[in-house]
């Protein structure tokens, strides 16, 4: 009877021990919103965001995250009243996790749940898409986040009195490396 | 052989329990290593974010209304669902998830600030008046133009000079009166409007500005001008010497004044035929 108690207690312990983290980090990104009125089409590119990964026990955990004030659109007017109205001063930085099983990790279309943090809302993705590319030990991950003005209660700018469109898409382009 | 299962048993026991041990051991310090994470991570320097709910993505329900968004091009089909975190969590964080304060970030990227915030609230707020003050001086602008012709004494010198009307030259007067006043407000709610520490003018807001240095002298230079062209055909004369500029000023401010409001919307895609 104690052998079998102890052969269990053993089969619980061998996985804990043979699990070993695999860490990742992002080592480049593009993130690029997408703006639209009827009189202008905006894009604001971030390259500063940084990210890391932890893959445990089957399950990986991913946290992005980039300056508010980082997103450039070529227009220091219009990127100031960007950071007005996503209220990026009080709420510096926009924040992504994510979390997938590993096994995912390999395919070359990964589904992910996202919560990305912005403007001091959290609003969440379900079942995102995005690309994954292999080349050497890098990890090319792409896709777009279906973020729109409303998730984030972010009243949208206005000119000549009419408002932008509700979607500001995020199209993600990132360079992930193993620790 | 009863001394070899003895020893097979005890043996057992053993590595049994120091593999035990050993996991136990390795769960307690990842355990408080993510407990140290967690106390030093950055996120608690960072402003509290209203949503309650915000750490953990797996525990979310499903959506009772989610939303499908239409499939984009550059998108999978209709695949996207979106929710608003408005509910409740029912798992708690992964022990092993990274922290903000892991990624490297400085705590002034990080943390709140109110006082920038104020500003930029202020600034967009002068901006928005500033430019619906700006918008609206045109129309008074461009009435000035139109009517000036008319405000002007015709004839050669030596031929007979017509006089302007004294309800055109008033309605021009009144007009270019109202034009400078509205400018002069506008350009107040743009001089006055915050600065915001360490941004460099990029763009088309450069261009924006460049153009006060024309259109801004034009806005003080014409109106004299028309005063001293007043005042010569008030006097009877054909007006002449600096005042006979007073047009060609005009006309300047008001190119200068319109390039400026076209810059700073540049470039412009005329959309609006298209459905939203």
């Amino acid at each position: 009877m104690n052998k079998r108690i102890l052969f269990a207690l053993l089969l619980v312990a061998l996985p804990v021990l043979a699990q070993s983290d695999a860490q990742w980090v992002l080592e480049q990104s593009s993130l690029t919103y997408h703006m639209s009125h009827p009189m202008h089409e905006v894009n604001g590119v971030s390259h500063a965001a940084k990210g890391k990964g932890v893959c445990h026990a089957g399950q990986c955990d991913f946290l992005i995250a980039a300056p508010v004030k980082s997103f450039d659109s070529g227009d220091s007017n219009r990127d100031l009243h960007m950071m007005e109205a996503t209220r990026g001063a009080q709420f510096p930085m926009a924040i992504v996790r994510t979390r997938f099983p590993e096994a995912t990790t390999t395919d070359t279309t990964i589904y992910v749940d996202l919560e990305v943090q912005f403007a001091g809302q959290t609003a969440q993705y379900k079942h995102v898409p995005f690309q994954r590319v292999s080349q050497g030990n890098q990890v090319q991950i792409s896709g777009t986040v279906p973020a729109t003005c409303s998730d984030f209660k972010i009243d949208r700018p206005s000119f000549l009195t009419v408002p932008i469109k509700n979607e500001i898409p995020v199209r993600v382009e990132m360079t992930w490396l193993p620790m | 052989m009863v001394r070899i299962d003895a020893w097979k048993t005890v043996g057992l026991e053993t590595l049994a329990l120091c593999c035990i041990l050993i996991s136990v051991t390795r769960l307690s310090i990842a355990q408080g290593v993510q407990n140290a994470t967690v106390m030093q991570s950055v996120e608690s320097t960072i402003a509290p974010i209203p949503s309650s709910d915000s750490a953990d993505l797996p525990s979310a329900p499903e959506p009772a209304s989610a939303i499908a968004l239409k499939s984009r091009a550059d998108q999978a089909p209709a695949t996207a669902q979106k929710q608003q975190s408005q509910t409740d969590q029912q798992q708690q964080k992964p022990e092993t998830a990274p922290s903000l304060g892991d990624l490297g970030f400085t705590p002034e990227q990080t943390q709140a600030d109110a006082r920038t915030q104020a500003l930029l609230n202020k600034r967009t707020h002068m901006l928005k008046v500033h430019q619906t003050l700006g918008l609206i001086t045109t129309i008074p602008m461009v009435a000035t133009l139109i009517t000036g012709p008319q405000a002007k004494a015709k004839g050669k010198n030596g031929q007979t000079v017509t006089e302007p009307t004294a309800a055109n030259l008033d309605f021009h007067i009144a007009l270019g009166s109202l034009t400078t006043g509205l400018y002069f407000t506008t350009a107040y709610f743009s001089m006055f409007a915050p600065q915001i520490p360490g941004v460099k003018p990029k763009g088309a807001i450069r261009l924006h500005r460049a153009l006060e240095w024309v259109h801004g002298p034009g806005m003080i230079v014409t109106p004299l001008l028309g005063i001293a062209a007043y005042k010569q055909e008030n006097a009877g004369e054909k007006v002449h010497g600096i005042a006979s500029y007073h047009g060609t000023a005009a006309y300047v401010t008001a190119a200068a004044y319109g390039t400026a409001i076209v810059a700073v919307s540049w470039p412009i895609h005329w959309k609006f035929w298209e459905k939203q």
